[in-house]
């Protein structure tokens, strides 16, 4: 894995990562359904369960458990993490254990992704993930009559029985190559590869780009005194951080379940 | 036969390479795992699509195309991704005026309605019981035929004003047609469903003299006041103001301090800087305490008071009666202690409030319940715009002005027959207008109430683009007046429940398969005139109702015929857009400047009037001075406090859609695990109040009012007041289909209607409730 | 006897053997195939509308399926580790025991190949394992050693059938059944060297959770320390299962059909591995405590939501621990049947709760603070298909034990 970091001759890193600023998120879940929308994403017609929903972007509603009139909420989107990991044997949680090499952290991209048609959901994967952003597929896919219409033909359909989540929108990053190729340019604007999420957000609170790039957004808005990342202290070195004024907001996101007493508590 | 080692080494050793080989060597093997392989990943035969060729989904040619979404009232661009012929994705459109790129979730989801099977297939007619759901398709002039020889019938009878339309707007081309329809047939029953607009309208008009709504410069203010409008959870145009938001919320100069005033932690009150939650119905003499503060620390703009307003001070007129002055009834009634004793804010906070506000250098105070979907009581309105006169903010950048439309050409005055003439000036069903309610335009939720009491009555119902069957107060009422009418034309694209409870459905074009204008959207400050355009081919046997409505007319024949010279509803639009039509065509949208200017007023004094002069022109009798003043006048919910312990107030979650069009599935997959689970739908309550009731988080309640009662499911949050119970307005559909019918209920079959009682209007914002476990 | 009362397959049966006759024998087998049918519908229903008829969900990836399938292959270590006793320690005793811990491996292997062959969301595809392998995997591992491990008990089962008595008579299978029994030494030495491994590998599929504070643990080299304690656990159990089945064998059939001082040297070995165990194990709970404590997990916190509170702890340490260890140290304890039963049950309850909780409850403490606790009852799909497993099991057992000689006691104890 070092080799392919440093190695493979002048070919460039990138770190795709996002920056959340929670302050603006509103938690109005475009994101959510700008995700749904464009990664063909299924529904049923009791989507109630969110323990077998299918989201790749979910957004958390966390409450800072006080009381009436001082309680308080704050929303946190969570796409797939990509997590990093530290070391060859701290690799990114999910992709050490998958069996059969269906998930891989890219050394090119920092992308995490997941070949559905090779995935024969043992859900392994699932488990590794602390963050719940893969889902399997509990049922077959369906679409009432006519709607398969609206389906997007960059990203495959799924089956049944398999892990997926959020890959940071791949086939954009796809498409904006294949175009900066046509057009003999090797670098990519920041603007060329958005996620659907990003662009998605009403409130401008989901930035993404290269963390590793000084001229991309990211790279300054990650080294907010604000910021934080999700369970930072498991190592999972993950490229989402998130922004918030909120002490508590910040203590939520850093913190384990139960480390914070009544302070917080799910929304 | 004897076996020695050797021999079973030979044995085994030549089976096992001679096995191993012929399983390796044999294709059957590989080719089997190579199948089940294939067939697990893509020839699983459910995963074939439909009616698409190959593999799926079917690629092709990518191109985008701009039109504006139609879903709300917010009127914002829209680029839709299109693979060959096919709609793909819905994204917000990039330089647009109105949402710059942004998009909500219910826009996203435009595509759902756009393919979903809850689209109206063609022309149908009922052809069981009226709400049994069975309807028979019939042709275009079969169903054109049938509306014409029933309003030709109701004409010759000399009953067109028996004729009512119902639609979600007044302003645009569509509802234009059906305006200048029912005025050339001879009804003066254009009825506009019910929002918060209703009653802007009509405080704008009677403190401004100004026949437009309300639009704020969100954008440019740095304290936003909020009176329970739910900004952030889908109020005015909603991508327009979480941008503002974002605005406020950014560390340069455009940051701004946001109070909410509400008695629930909504999310505008979760992002606000201050939330303050005070008694719900209160919000009117929280207005008015902070103006006695302003007032009494003299924080007020004297320039614009003394030189715009009338009716700051007391005045007498020509005999010498004098006359009571805003100033001094804010200062004798409204003191901070009586209003802490009003609201339960403490008198602390009311004086801290008022000051921060009034010391800002562009505030706004802004009024409109929730998302703004019921119309609300005068006088609490009038006592919000007040503070924003106060200050002095009124058609300035970072203020409240007029919401102007971009300017088109006039239509030719509507030439009326005898019939039509006298049948066009007979009293409307809903009583707007009348002596009574002089100055009120329309009363939505009235009509069926009146109708209730057997008070006249509509013969035949046109509505378009709205759902009043689902989406006005007191579903019992709405249900047995839609039963008193005859006849029932819906032309909607969805079945909704108002189609689902006609006798002809019409259906239009989807939003995306049809050309219409998009006048400024509600809220806006600067006026935008956007235009829909055809993104795919219709999907279905529909019709543009324009067209449809025109050729109503035209069959109608004599002067209704020659009020509508127009080829089709194109042509109509192009010549009404004018000069425009180019740059609208070429652009997507045209943009103007504000016309409105800093006091200019259209009242009888000319001034922005505290003191409403406009009541005694209309002929309405007042009795006292206050009623002429922005005052605390509290509209009473319905029911027996000693019944019905709880107060109970319909919420509004942002990632439900609550108006004419239903929750599509991939908003409802959104909708939080405390929000819906299965059908059954959370009402919010307090831990505390709930505790009294034996309830516990996810218990099963029943929910009675003096309206109706519901069952319902507890979630316990410390995001509301003691004492009351919210629930989420948008679920209780019976129509569309099983992804959203049948969940949860609807909140206005719990809720009554209390009429503001000088605009008619309803003011209802809670009724009284009881919660039992069940 | 009257041969005109000997049951009518009685050729087949054992040397100098007794059994019941054949229309009592079809008549059990058929009883065990009324749960069995049932279990098979639920595995059908798995196959066939997808994992959705579980209760298990995207909180609880893994449920009832792999705790089971982690318990059976602890169970099954009686096989290898007997072997092992057997052939290479060269417990000599434990010759008329071997065979029947054979026939239990390929029981409980069988099984648990079985089970995750309904788990896993796309079956047709399983082979991927070993197609796609990714070697840093534990799971891999796992598969790829419990495949050839199966094969191994395969082989070491082959001997049982081929002398079968009618088998045996043609010189091939006879000549063939000795050479393998030969070879028995070596066989079970990869058998030992295979189970090794993917016992330590399936404490290693929890143990590498980094992400689930819960199940992660430090270790050694690529090996975290529960990959060991696994390893422990499974063979410190693993004869009292096969104690436990071969006593239930004997009351089913209502024979004496090992001498007890076979079960003796079995418990006495379980009781000191499980002393040992336990040991380590507490050294493990201890350092995990302060492991988590340090990375900001409290302790408190892993054992905050009902139904797993301390009592799960306390129980499977104390109660499914302690004390089988104790019944089984004591040689008076130990030679009392009831209470050595009464051990055997402890212990391999203990086993199963230990894998319970290393895989389900791993799953079910909230990692992220604004994480629900959603609790989790497997449901009747995930009990009938674990279960059918049991009575396929009991199937090949009662076959097994009918026509083969897997008993070489048995004729002594039980004399004609």
């Amino acid at each position: 894995m070092k080799e392919a970091h440093h190695g493979e001759g002048d070919k460039k890193t990138y770190r795709y990562g996002m920056v959340v600023d929670l302050d603006k998120c509103t938690g109005c879940g475009a994101c959510m359904v700008g995700c749904m929308a464009e990664n063909n994403l299924p529904f049923r017609k009791d989507n109630s369960d969110r323990t077998r929903s299918m989201l790749w972007m979910r957004v958390y509603k966390i409450s800072n458990g006080r009381t009436f009139p001082n309680s308080d909420i704050s929303y946190i989107p969570r796409p797939c993490q990509h997590c990093e990991g530290k070391d060859h044997h701290h690799a990114t949680p999910c992709v050490s254990v998958c069996p059969a090499t269906v998930t891989d952290y890219s050394h090119e991209t920092g992308i995490v992704s997941q070949i559905y048609t090779r995935c024969f959901g043992c859900r392994y994967c699932m488990a590794a993930c602390p963050y719940h952003v893969r889902v399997f597929n509990w049922w077959d896919p369906t679409w009432p009559k006519g709607m398969k219409k609206y389906l997007n033909p960059d990203v495959s359909v799924r089956m049944r029985g398999v892990v997926e989540k959020c890959s940071f929108c791949y086939h954009r990053l796809q498409r904006a190559r294949d175009k900066a190729y046509a057009e003999g340019r090797a670098e990519l604007h920041e603007n060329e590869y958005q996620t659907a999420c990003t662009q998605a957000c009403p409130a401008g609170a989901i930035n993404f780009g290269d963390l590793n790039d000084p001229h991309h957004k990211v790279y300054k808005l990650k080294k907010d005194p604000n910021a934080f990342r999700l369970l930072e202290k498991l190592g999972t070195n993950t490229k989402v951080y998130y922004v918030s004024s909120k002490a508590w907001v910040r203590k939520a996101g850093n913190a384990y379940t139960g480390m914070q007493g009544d302070v917080v508590i799910p929304g | 036969m004897k076996l020695d080692r050797r021999t079973f080494i030979e044995i085994l050793v030549g089976f096992s390479a001679g096995a191993g080989a012929g399983i390796m060597l044999t294709p059957v093997n590989w080719k089997i795992m190579d199948d089940m392989a294939i067939w697990s990943q893509e020839m699983w035969p459910r995963y074939q699509l439909g009616g698409l060729k190959g593999k799926l989904p079917e690629r092709g040619k990518v191109t985008h195309e701009d039109t504006v979404c139609k879903l709300c009232p917010g009127g914002c661009g829209i680029t839709v991704r299109k693979v060959k012929d096919r709609a793909t994705k819905i994204e917000g459109r990039d330089g647009y005026p109105v949402n710059n790129g942004g998009i909500c979730l219910l826009g996203a989801s435009g595509l759902q309605l756009l393919y979903g099977p809850w689209r109206v297939p063609g022309p149908l007619k009922r052809s069981g019981k009226r709400g049994s759901g069975a309807f028979g398709r019939i042709s275009w002039e079969e169903a054109i035929d049938e509306v014409v020889h029933k309003l030709t019938d109701l004409r010759d009878k000399g009953e067109a004003h028996a004729v009512a339309a119902i639609l979600d707007s007044d302003r645009g081309t569509v509802p234009q047609l059906f305006s200048r329809f029912l005025k050339a047939y001879g009804s003066p029953n254009f009825i506009r469903t019910a929002s918060d607009q209703d009653t802007y309208e009509l405080a704008l008009n009677l403190m401004q003299g100004a026949e437009d709504s309300v639009g704020y410069d969100l954008e440019g203010a740095n304290f936003i006041l909020s009176f329970g409008s739910g900004l952030i959870e889908g109020w005015g145009s909603p991508v327009r103001v979480i941008q503002a938001h974002s605005k406020w919320r950014s560390g340069n100069g455009d940051r701004a301090r946001v109070v909410q005033i509400e008695p629930r932690l909504s999310n505008t009150a979760a992002k606000a800087d201050n939330w303050h939650a005070v008694r719900p119905g209160t919000e009117g003499a929280l207005a008015l305490g902070l103006a006695h503060v302003i007032v009494k620390e003299s924080l007020y703009d004297p320039m614009f008071t003394a030189n715009h307003t009338f009716g700051f001070e007391d005045w007498n007129d020509f005999t010498g009666k004098i006359y009571m002055g805003f100033k001094s009834l804010v200062l004798t009634e409204y003191s901070p202690q009586s209003v802490s004793d009003i609201t339960g804010l403490s008198p602390r906070k009311i004086v801290a409030l008022a000051r921060a506000f009034a010391e800002a250098d562009r505030p706004i105070a802004v009024w409109g319940r929730g998302k703004g979907t019921t119309s609300g009581s005068l006088y609490e309105c009038m006592a919000v715009h007040a503070l924003n006169a106060l200050v002095g903010n009124i058609n300035k950048p970072g203020g409240v002005s007029t919401r102007p439309d971009v300017a088109t050409q006039p239509w030719a005055e509507v030439v009326q027959d005898a019939t039509a003439c006298t049948c066009f000036n007979m009293p409307r069903v809903d009583g707007a207008g009348s002596s009574r309610y002089p100055l009120t335009k329309y009363l939505p939720d009235r009509w069926p109430q009146v109708m209730d009491g057997g008070n006249g009555g509509i013969k035949a119902l046109l509505v378009n683009g709205a759902d009043p069957y689902f989406t006005t107060m007191d579903s019992a009422a709405v249900a047995k007046a839609f039963e008193h009418i005859p006849f029932v034309v819906s032309f909607s694209s969805y079945l909704d429940e108002t189609a689902y409870h006609a006798d002809l459905i019409l259906p239009n074009h989807h939003y995306l398969e049809r050309w219409e204008d998009m006048p400024t959207p509600v809220g806006l400050h600067k006026p935008v005139l956007g235009l829909l355009k055809p993104v795919v081919s219709p999907q279905f046997d529909t019709r543009h109702v324009g067209d449809v409505i025109m050729t109503i007319a035209k069959s109608l024949g004599g002067k209704v015929a020659d009020s509508f010279p127009w080829e089709d509803y194109k042509t109509a639009l192009k010549e009404t857009v004018g000069e425009k039509w180019g740059a609208l065509e070429e652009e997507g949208f045209v943009e103007d400047a504000n016309p409105a200017s800093e006091g200019s007023f259209g009242t009888p004094s000319g001034k922005f009037e505290f003191y409403v002069t406009a009541f005694d022109q209309a002929g309405m009798t007042m009795r006292k001075d206050e009623e002429y003043l922005p005052h605390y006048a509290p509209i009473k919910p319905e029911g027996n406090p000693v019944l019905y312990p709880l107060l109970l107030v319909p919420t509004e979650l942002m990632r439900l859609a609550d108006g004419a069009v239903g929750n599509p599935p991939f908003c409802t997959k959104t909708l939080e695990e405390n929000e819906l689970k299965g059908d059954g739908l959370f009402v919010e309550i307090n831990p505390m109040t709930a505790a009294d009731y034996g309830l516990s988080e996810g218990a099963h309640a029943t929910l009675a009012t003096p309206k109706g009662k519901a069952k319902v499911l507890v979630n316990l949050t410390e995001g509301i007041m003691p004492g009351v119970i919210g629930i989420p307005k948008g679920l209780g559909h019976k129509a569309y289909d099983d992804y959203l019918a049948g969940k949860g209920v609807n909140a206005n079959s719990l809720i009554g209607v209390v009429e503001d009682p000088v605009s008619g209007l309803c003011a209802t914002w809670g009724i009284r409730a009881k919660l039992t476990r069940v | 006897m009257d041969s005109a009362s000997l049951p009518f397959d009685q050729a087949l049966f054992p040397e100098g053997t007794k059994r019941c006759k054949l229309k009592w024998f079809l008549l059990w087998i058929a009883a065990l195939h009324g749960p069995l049918t049932v279990g098979a519908i639920a595995a059908v229903l798995c196959w066939g509308l997808a994992l959705n008829v579980t209760n298990l969900n995207n909180n609880y990836p893994f449920g009832l399926w792999i705790a089971a399938d982690l318990g059976v292959i602890a169970l099954g270590a009686g096989a290898f580790f007997t072997g092992f006793l057997r052939y290479i320690v060269k417990i000599d005793e434990l010759k008329n025991i071997v065979n029947f811990a054979v026939v239990i491996g390929v029981v409980c292997y069988a099984a648990a190949q079985g089970i995750l062959g309904v788990d896993i969301g796309q079956p047709l595809r399983g082979w991927f394992i070993f197609w796609h392998a990714n070697v840093h995997s534990m799971l891999t591992e796992v598969a790829f050693c419990i495949t050839a491990y199966f094969m191994v008990l395969l082989i070491e089962y082959l001997p049982l059938v081929l002398e079968n008595r009618q088998i045996n008579k043609l010189g091939f299978f006879h000549g063939m059944a000795h050479h393998l029994h030969e070879a028995m030494p070596a066989i079970a030495a990869i058998g030992v060297f295979l189970s090794f491994f993917h016992q330590g590998s399936l404490g290693g599929v929890p143990g590498v959770l980094y992400g689930r504070p819960f199940a992660f643990r430090e270790g050694f080299l690529v090996w975290p320390w529960t990959f060991f304690l696994f390893i422990l656990s499974a063979i410190a159990c693993g004869p009292c299962f096969t104690i436990l089945i071969t006593w239930i064998t004997e009351k089913c059939t209502g024979k004496k059909l090992v001498k007890r001082n076979v079960f003796d040297i079995l418990a006495r070995i379980s009781g000191r591995l499980l002393a040992v165990y336990l040991v380590l194990k507490t050294i493990d709970t201890i350092y995990w405590i302060a492991l988590a404590d340090k990375a900001g997990a409290p302790f408190s916190s892993f054992y905050a939501n009902q139904p797993y509170g301390y009592w799960v702890l306390v129980l499977e340490l104390g109660a499914l621990g302690v004390i089988p260890m104790l019944i089984l140290l004591g040689e008076k304890t130990r030679k009392n049947e009831n209470l050595l039963i009464l051990a055997c049950v402890l212990n391999c309850s203990g086993i199963f709760m230990n894998r319970w909780i290393m895989t389900v409850q791993a799953l079910a403490v909230p990692v992220m603070s604004f994480d629900k606790f959603v609790p989790y009852i497997p449901n009747w799909v995930e009990f009938a298909s674990t279960l059918l497993f049991v009575w396929a099991g009991a199937i090949v057992i009662s076959i097994s034990y009918r026509y083969l000689p897997i008993f070489p006691q048995e004729k002594e104890l039980n004399p004609q």
